[in-house]
């Protein structure tokens, strides 16, 4: 079991160096100037893999801190919450700090998140009732969103969609590494809580009689993945299926033990957004598709196929 | 309060919106004892159990009453301290993650471990084996949870339950799904769990079961108790048609081990 684990990490790892290299040489035309790979292809690099990784590791927490395996950051809407953070901080012409327009993103996905958790406790609000609420809380934002800049802009519906369907080409080096940096250490955070997170996968009675204090636990985490998202959406815009599609691959791999899990999510989220990102960029050049399409068309078809599999076997 | 009972629910009350569900009931259970809750559907047995094991509080405001451990305030008692002192069994884990049985029933480790330790820990993996082979669940400790029947998840839940190493089981409806092999196998587990000095209280719909094992008993009617004491006392046909009015019950003394057990009447 345990090779088996490594095996697993280092496939991952294997697959990001590529997707890594693969992203630094191919997209834009080759008589570009020589610094083209320090100053854009490498932060957009960095970025997107700091950015799947805390997508996948948001995904996997907020499915134990629900105890739903359908939850993520995009169906529950925080990240529309934090993009409307991010544009309204934005428009308020708080960016030129760029803690302002994350921090201001925080705000947002925290509210969502909060909002979604009071419906959570709600005594009729079962699995399925949460996840309508997340959708339309994620409608809702997505529109503000849309409506914020129609408004502000005649032009403003081309830069909404950089927020509702995600882009990695503003990343600048010293963004990118701070993006990184801000990522991976909430996701030791998250990665030291492996053990309270599994109990909170049994259910919130469950977790109670094993010794697990569910709202000091609740409370943090909620604090921890909506700082997760808003770093990532505030750098990148609301990238969806990454938070859904890599932590249920990486369940079906290593079981849902975080200890396990987690490390896992991070890589392979790493991984898919770079390959996915260089391959937005390179298809269709010189036009870019928005990475958001991109990761919804592999993630939906490949997500649907193993649940009628997993159907199948039942 | 007895300066013998190991924990103790008093005055318990409880409203789900404006129903009253329980109403001032109160109980205590001593080491080595097997306390037996009855009452049809809806008395507030599984209420009661859960407000026992410190899980409604949280929910909503429209709870009272006092749960003493040892002596002490149990509801302000550390969560893990909580857990290493009461477990509690519920009818049902639940399946929706890819988990084994053995990632299952070490869950029940985590109120003993400190934070860093690794889950496959030596004693945290000792304490798993033991509590797994006693409820007969370690053949299938690699098997995904939703593989595997009802009656073998509750297998499973109770082995999680004695891996949290408690003195004080709260057991709703654990032993439902299980066939009757697997029930007169948990009933001797429960039994030497007593005989090592826990105490057991278990809520059950399969009332000869519930007195076969037991020594108390408590009848529990719309959210009031309506009787408390021991199984041959409590148990008598008067009260137990309080409790089911619509059909004509009759008891009647075991044939092989002489303790109280119900039969249905003639239904004419």
């Amino acid at each position: 079991m345990n090779a088996r684990l490594w095996r697993l990490y280092f496939l991952g790892l294997c697959t990001w160096i590529i997707a890594f290299v693969f992203a630094l040489n191919f997209g834009i035309p080759a008589d570009s100037p020589r610094d083209l790979i320090s100053q854009l292809r490498f932060p957009r690099a960095l970025l997107a893999s700091a950015v799947g990784i805390g997508l996948s590791v948001a995904g996997a927490v907020l499915q134990a801190l629900f105890s739903n395996p359908l939850c993520e950051p995009y169906t529950l809407g925080i990240s529309s919450g934090a993009a409307l953070g991010a544009v309204l901080a934005a428009a308020l012409g708080i960016n030129f700090i760029f803690f302002g327009i994350t921090g201001s993103a925080f705000v947002g996905a925290l509210l969502f998140g909060v909002i979604l958790y009071f419906i959570s406790r709600h005594r009729d609000t079962n699995n399925l009732g949460l996840l309508m609420a997340g959708v339309m809380l994620g409608f809702l934002g997505s529109s503000l969103v849309a409506l914020w800049m129609a408004l502000a802009d005649p032009n403003g519906i081309q830069s909404a969609l950089f927020w509702l369907l995600g882009d990695l080409s503003r990343a600048r080096p010293r963004g990118a590494f701070f993006s990184l940096f801000a990522v991976l250490s909430l996701t030791l955070a998250a990665w030291g809580s492996w053990r309270k997170l599994d109990g909170l996968l049994m259910g919130e009675q469950d977790a109670l009689t094993l010794g697990i204090p569910v709202p000091r636990v609740r409370t943090k985490m909620l604090i921890l993945v909506s700082l997760l998202i808003a770093v990532c959406v505030s750098a990148a815009g609301m990238i969806g299926f990454i938070g859904l599609v890599i932590p249920h691959f990486a369940r079906r791999a290593v079981g849902s033990l975080h200890q396990k899990l987690i490390p896992l999510c991070a890589i392979w989220g790493a991984a898919f957004l770079t390959f996915s990102d260089a391959l937005s960029r390179s298809l269709f050049r010189p036009y870019e598709l928005p990475v958001g399409v991109l990761t919804a068309l592999l993630g939906a078809p490949l997500f649907l196929l193993v649940m009628f599999k997993r159907q199948g076997v039942k | 309060m007895t300066e013998k009972s190991l924990f103790g629910v008093y005055g318990m009350s409880y409203s789900y919106g404006s129903e009253l569900v329980l109403n001032e009931v109160s109980f205590e259970i001593e080491a080595g004892e097997i306390l037996s809750l009855l009452g049809p559907n809806g008395s507030g047995k599984s209420t009661l159990l859960k407000a026992a094991a410190g899980v409604l509080r949280l929910d909503r405001k429209q709870c009272s009453g006092i749960i003493r451990y040892r002596g002490h305030d149990f509801l302000k008692m550390d969560h893990k301290l909580r857990a290493r002192s009461v477990a509690y069994v519920p009818p049902a884990i639940r399946a929706e993650f890819p988990l084994t049985a053995f990632e299952t029933v070490l869950m029940g480790r985590s109120c003993q471990a400190t934070t860093m330790r690794s889950p496959h820990y030596e004693k945290d993996r000792d304490a798993v084996r033991e509590a797994m082979e006693l409820c007969l669940c370690w053949s299938w400790r690699d098997q995904d949870l939703h593989t595997l029947s009802g009656g073998e998840r509750q297998l499973v839940a109770l082995a999680r339950g004695i891996a949290q190493q408690a003195k004080v089981f709260l057991l709703d409806e654990a032993l439902s799904n299980m066939d009757l092999n697997h029930q007169a196998a948990m009933g001797r587990v429960l039994k030497t769990l007593a005989g090592k000095g826990c105490a057991i209280m278990l809520v059950s719909h399969d009332v000869n079961l519930a007195t076969e094992w037991a020594q108390t008993c408590l009848l529990l009617n719309k959210g009031k108790r309506l009787a408390y004491g021991k199984i041959r006392e409590v148990f008598t046909e008067e009260n137990i048609r309080k409790l089911y009015p619509e059909s004509s019950l009759v008891v009647a003394p075991s044939p092989t081990t002489g303790v109280p057990k119900i039969f249905f009447g003639n239904q004419g």
